[in-house]
């Protein structure tokens, strides 16, 4: 079945059958392998991309779905000038990217956030991130990573100390 | 310094936070296929037959291969007894034991091929309890018998301390299996070939290549292992990864094609191997003045169906039992016991939280007998320099437990209780708005020290091989054979390469570990990258310093000592202005035959103790710590809030303080989870929780406030005076969480976890009066 949808931008069109899971249309078909599966059953959130701008665990949604939709992966976050979007930036300045397997779906969840309210608080956060789960950092430094980006976007500057 | 100490971005953090890195599972080659195991099932049994007719009928199915397909061996291990098989033969001793291997064009039809396999199992009535193994006339798990290991030590004379001994006081404390649970499940990669090609997502990459070797028969200089990035191991991507890394070889030879193995995570869970659970008794006498004389210490492991890490793990155990203190008589025997369950290994503490739990409940159980402060028993008792320890090692200097105790003492006393007790009540905790209801809320604050050994030490011999090399226009290339796994370590080793020859962190790359091209650096265990394995670094970036000194002295026309390497040049210490480009000197230097690489081995002092005693010297340094947890418990929920977590521990030098936090943190919520919320449950030797909705991984929503607290206590045998940090606070938070916990609810918790659950029945039994 041919399939269209927008990921990072570019119109796709994919001759797939319909019950594929998106995270092996992206991984495989598409060689987007930034996406990662720690657990296949939308437990752990490490596949997490983001469907029309919502962030959604790639392993339970089958590519039928996302039809005429736009899905935006980790590799679709940085500028075309390959500079590092401010919440890339932020993880790196916190020191919230440890193994780094958890840091994708991290990242694509705070974009949503952050795309919906500039400034959260630290439960909005928690709320925001409890999908993601991560094994390495305690996510002290994931919270101060997106509280950081905030400040950046609100600011509409990506530069920063470190 | 210009680079030590100070706060740095990691330096391979770019390709994770895009998404550029590749970890094994993002491997692709030509024509690769998929393989996937039939497990057991039961935890017992002999295997006496195997069809697979049904499951090679699948369409896409390639090849099926059993324990005879193997041309080696089919032994795996980290250590003697080597008691493991890839593919059982015969025997099963776990439920997640490998029997079959299925190979197909597709992962998916793998796994539904290996289902199709059908083993008949004449089962066996399982062990699954340390007392059953250890019954008279057990069945014997392994030929050798159900005792994996068993060691003692014995420092001074126990029996006549505790005869002198005012107060005793005893009890036992027990811990659950606890998995690693990294992000990333395990998964290995094999390209055929005269010699073969493994990548992995691993922790000891030479540690498998030996593996691989045997179990193919060939020579290990035939091999090829290069490490993936790694997300996460804690000590857990080692026997499993030569298990499944032997596998993808084996298939990959013989169909010549590449064979991908990725296990799912229900897989990663009963397939490979957790922390022990332990029961620890322990008795412990003191003087009426709260010195302590005396400790008697037993340990049970309970380490399921092969030894692994085991042995190492006893004695590690073993070691540390009686804590931080400088106590004159301590006996210690620690067992581990073979059970129908999965095997446990190496997990980050490598048992030093299970017994730090027990030893630090049992002296605040002291304290309150004797009615001292909790904390000014530990000062009373805590190690100093030029103190021996429970084997009777002294250590001269970097023993800096005492400071991390008043670091700790001089933190602002919990505003909310009084100095002993509890109160039920409180208002403006952690600035929170609404006054609590009256007596809903309990509030308790628990300390905790620690201490860990940092390397090898008697566990094996210690060396590491680490090579620097300047190419022409200045830039700096590191190899060492310890791995990156998310710890920060490549970071470490940059900076101190760049610190020594001068140049931005941001001109060294540290490579990748390959096998072909970094030196044998030993296992990536133990706290010791930065300490064994950055020292390794440091020296052979002072061999490549000597050659640009000397290539600089000779284009300045003045003697090496007048000259330092800096912000990128080579500097006349007398005229700052006097400088060369580095880039410059190292094109000089490469032109004259001056070396530009170096490798360079640190090797840690042998270790020299009593093998009947363990009196003696075992490790190169100890990491010590003091923690502080504050809590707040509701009494309506059992739901616990951690509002305070100060962990100090001395760590001899801090090389990157972002590095560091990141360890202290991370480790903490292990630790707060082997406390609180992780227990891996069986049922009849069936792990019942194999994911996450079962197993209460922390959420964010979980988190803990960890702030850490460095104590800089010089280090001779580190760089900069560096040692470990990766795994003590593990520890560290277990057990003060124990001790908060206690506090709050006027209750002695003496199993982990200490779900919400337990402490809700605790308090409705009104056991916190």
């Amino acid at each position: 079945m041919l399939i269209r949808f927008k990921c990072n931008g570019k119109a796709v069109q994919l001759d797939v059958e319909p019950e594929v899971r998106v995270i092996d249309v992206l991984r495989d078909r598409l060689g987007l392998t930034g996406t990662k599966e720690g657990c296949g059953r939308g437990e752990c959130g490490a596949c997490t991309v983001l469907l029309d701008g919502k962030p959604v665990n790639s392993c339970l949604l089958l590519v039928g779905k996302i039809a005429e939709r736009e899905i935006i992966t980790i590799e679709g976050i940085a500028g075309e000038d390959g500079s590092l979007h401010p919440i890339q930036e932020a993880f790196l300045d916190q020191g919230a990217v440890q193994c780094g397997f958890c840091t994708p779906g991290m990242v694509l969840s705070t974009k949503a956030l952050l795309d919906e309210n500039g400034a959260p608080d630290t439960e909005e956060i928690e709320e925001a991130l409890s999908g993601n789960l991560c094994r390495c950092t305690g996510y002290g430094k994931i919270v101060d990573a997106v509280l950081e980006a905030s400040k950046r976007l609100m600011q509409g500057t990506s530069h920063g100390g470190e | 310094m210009k680079v030590i100490g100070k706060q740095v971005r990691k330096v391979d953090g770019f390709e994770l936070v895009t998404g550029r890195a590749q970890f094994a599972g993002d491997y692709q080659f030509p024509g690769m296929v998929y393989g996937a195991v039939k497990r057991a099932g039961v935890p017992a049994g002999r295997i006496t037959g195997i069809d697979h007719e049904a499951a090679r009928r699948i369409p896409g199915v390639i090849d099926v291969l059993r324990a005879e397909d193997i041309p080696g061996p089919n032994l795996i291990g980290v250590l003697p007894p080597f008691d493991q098989p890839i593919l059982s033969a015969g025997e099963v001793r776990y439920a997640g034991e490998s029997i079959v291997l299925v190979i197909a064009e597709t992962a998916e039809i793998a796994r539904q091929a290996a289902s199709a396999v059908s083993v008949s199992i004449e089962p066996y009535d399982p062990i699954l309890s340390v007392e059953d193994a250890l019954r008279p006339g057990a069945r014997k798990i392994h030929e050798q018998g159900n005792v994996t290991c068993a060691k003692r030590l014995i420092k001074g004379a126990v029996k006549t301390a505790f005869e002198n001994a005012d107060i005793i006081v005893e009890g036992t404390y027990e811990t659950s299996f606890q998995d690693h649970a990294y992000l990333e499940p395990e998964t290995v990669c094999a390209v055929p070939g005269r010699r073969i090609t493994l990548y992995a997502s691993c922790q000891s990459p030479f540690h498998i290549r030996g593996h691989v070797a045997a179990n193919l028969n060939v020579p290990a200089s035939s091999v090829r292992v290069v490490q993936a990035c790694t997300g996460g191991s804690f000590g857990g991507k080692d026997d499993v990864a030569t298990e499944i890394g032997s596998l993808a070889c084996i298939a990959a030879q013989r169909l010549n094609r590449p064979v991908m193995i990725a296990h799912d995570r229900m897989e990663s869970i009963i397939g490979s191997n957790l922390r022990h659970a332990a029961r620890v008794s322990c008795r412990t006498g003191a003087l009426s003045s709260g010195r302590i004389i005396a400790r008697e210490i037993a340990v049970m492991l309970d380490g399921g169906a092969y030894a692994s890490e085991s042995p190492f793990v006893t004695l590690k155990t073993m070691i540390h039992a009686a804590g931080p203190y400088n106590i004159e008589n301590v006996e210690v025997e620690s067992t581990t016991v073979y059970t129908n369950k999965t095997y446990c290994g190496a997990f980050r503490g490598f048992g030093v939280p299970q017994v730090t739990f027990a030893s630090e409940s049992q002296i605040d159980e002291l304290a309150d007998k004797l009615g001292i402060d909790h904390l000014e028993i530990r000062r009373i008792n805590g190690l100093k320099a030029g103190d021996p320890n429970a084997t009777g090692q002294v250590y001269e200097q970097s023993v800096g437990l005492q400071d991390t105790i008043e670091q700790i003492a001089a933190q602002p006393d919990p505003a909310h209780r009084e100095r002993s007790g509890f109160m039920e009540e409180s208002t403006g905790i952690g600035g929170e708005g609404s006054k609590p209801l009256a007596g809903r809320y309990l509030y308790g604050t628990g300390y905790a020290c620690v201490l860990q050994g940092i390397s090898n030490g008697a566990e094996g011999v210690d060396v590491t091989g680490a090579s620097v090399q300047m190419s022409q226009d200045g830039s700096v290339l590191v190899g060492i054979g310890l791995t990156e796994l998310g710890q920060g370590s490549r970071t470490v080793w940059a900076q101190i390469a760049a610190e020594v020859l001068g140049v931005d962190i941001d001109h060294v790359s540290v490579r990748l570990v390959d096998t072909d091209a970094v030196h044998d650096s030993g296992p990536t265990v133990a706290s010791r990258s930065t300490t064994v394995g950055g020292m390794a670094v440091q020296k052979a970036a002072v061999e490549v310093k000597k050659s640009l000194i000397s290539m600089a002295a000779l284009m300045m026309q003045t003697d090496g000592e007048n000259i330092e390497l800096r912000d990128g040049f080579a500097i006349l210490k007398a005229d700052d202005s006097a400088r060369i480009p580095i880039a410059s000197v190292a094109t000089a230097a490469y032109w004259t035959g001056f070396p530009l690489m170096n490798l360079a081995f640190s090797k840690a002092p042998p270790a020299n103790f009593d093998e009947d005693t363990h009196q003696g010297d075992i490790y190169i340094a100890y990491n010590y710590g003091t923690h502080r947890m504050d809590v707040r418990v509701d009494t309506m929920t059992g739901e616990v809030k951690v509002l305070k977590h100060l962990a100090s521990h001395d760590v001899g030098k801090v090389i990157n303080p972002l590095g560091l936090e990141g360890q202290v943190q991370g480790a903490s919520l292990m630790g707060y989870g082997l406390a609180h919320m992780e227990r891996i449950e069986y049922a009849d030797g069936i792990i019942r929780n194999p994911n996450f909705a079962d197993y209460a991984l922390p959420s964010i929503k979980d988190r803990i406030p960890t702030v850490s607290i460095p104590v800089e206590d010089h280090n001779p045998t580190g760089p900069y005076g560096a040692k470990g940090v990766g795994e003590p606070p593990v520890a560290g938070t277990a057990a003060v969480f124990a001790n908060a916990i206690s506090d709050a609810v006027g209750f002695r918790f003496r199993r982990l976890p200490i779900t919400r659950e337990n402490i809700l029945d605790a308090v409705k039994r009104g056991n916190h009066g």
